[in-house]
């Protein structure tokens, strides 16, 4: 099974996870792309959601659970096949959930191009967007090495 | 249990769930200025088994356009890719084709 080892600067990511943990907290209740199915039957839909987020708050758990004491005495994340589905979705749940609360100001255009002037926004803002790029990094990464790995299960 | 008494027909409303699961719907997938399109590629190729061309071609789509249609065919399996898509975190609708 293909594996890939990442080793993170502990000083930079370590104030990230206190954010991400919080944000985590918040999706327990929620889902983070809300439920748009309108033409769903009502009692199909609450059924739907509730799965949906039992799922999401076991993925999200997952990638929390990446930042062990393993990680705090070393710095390195693992990814492979066996958890590279459920991360790239837990990274993706969390940032829908950062810019519904704290990057909300940031017009559509200006965050797709990731143009943004750390300055310009406050010091919440200024984390969350970081905590933002790191989880969009996760992700890259994954996609790049791992997409067989997903693709094929 | 069941909030409704299967043992009573209601001609009424069957014939409205008929109507209503019966023809074309389309699982329409729209933009959000969050998920990477590396993303959105993959999950669209994951899904529906799409070549990466097409994928892109749907990405590019969503992207440029505000939403695409991703699949067209019966209700039941229109919810189905919905919840899929749902569960990747992609907002999703479904829309009777008849309203097009």
């Amino acid at each position: 099974m293909k594996r890939i080892e990442v080793k993170l600067s502990l000083p930079v990511v370590a104030p990230l996870l206190d954010v991400i943990k919080e944000v985590a907290d918040s999706l327990s209740t929620d889902l983070a792309a809300s439920n748009t199915l309108a033409e769903v039957e009502t009692e199909l839909r609450d059924t739907w959601r509730d799965e949906l987020l039992l799922s999401q708050n076991e993925e999200v758990k997952q990638l929390l659970a990446l930042f062990d004491t393993e990680f705090f005495a070393t710095g390195v994340v693992a990814f492979d096949g066996s958890n590279a589905e459920p991360i790239v979705r837990a990274c993706a749940a969390i940032r829908l959930r950062l810019r519904e609360r704290f990057l909300l100001d940031l017009k559509e255009d200006v965050l797709e191009s990731g143009d943004i002037e750390l300055e310009a926004l406050d010091e919440p803002g200024r984390r969350a967007f970081m905590c933002y790029l790191f989880l969009a990094t996760i992700q890259e990464l994954i996609i790049q090495h791992l997409d067989s790995s997903i693709l094929e299960n | 249990m069941s909030p409704r008494n299967k043992t009573q027909p209601d001609p009424e409303g069957s014939s409205a769930t008929a109507t209503a699961l019966e023809g074309r719907w389309n699982v329409v997938v729209l933009n959000d200025p969050v998920n990477l399109m590396s993303y959105v590629v993959l999950v669209f190729k994951k899904v529906f088994g799409f070549s990466e061309v097409t994928a892109r071609k749907h990405m590019l789509e969503v992207h440029e356009q505000g939403r695409s249609v991703v699949w067209s065919g019966v209700r039941e399996q229109a919810e189905h890719y919905a919840f899929t898509l749902q569960h990747w975190h992609l907002h999703t609708v479904l829309e009777s084709d008849e309203a097009h």
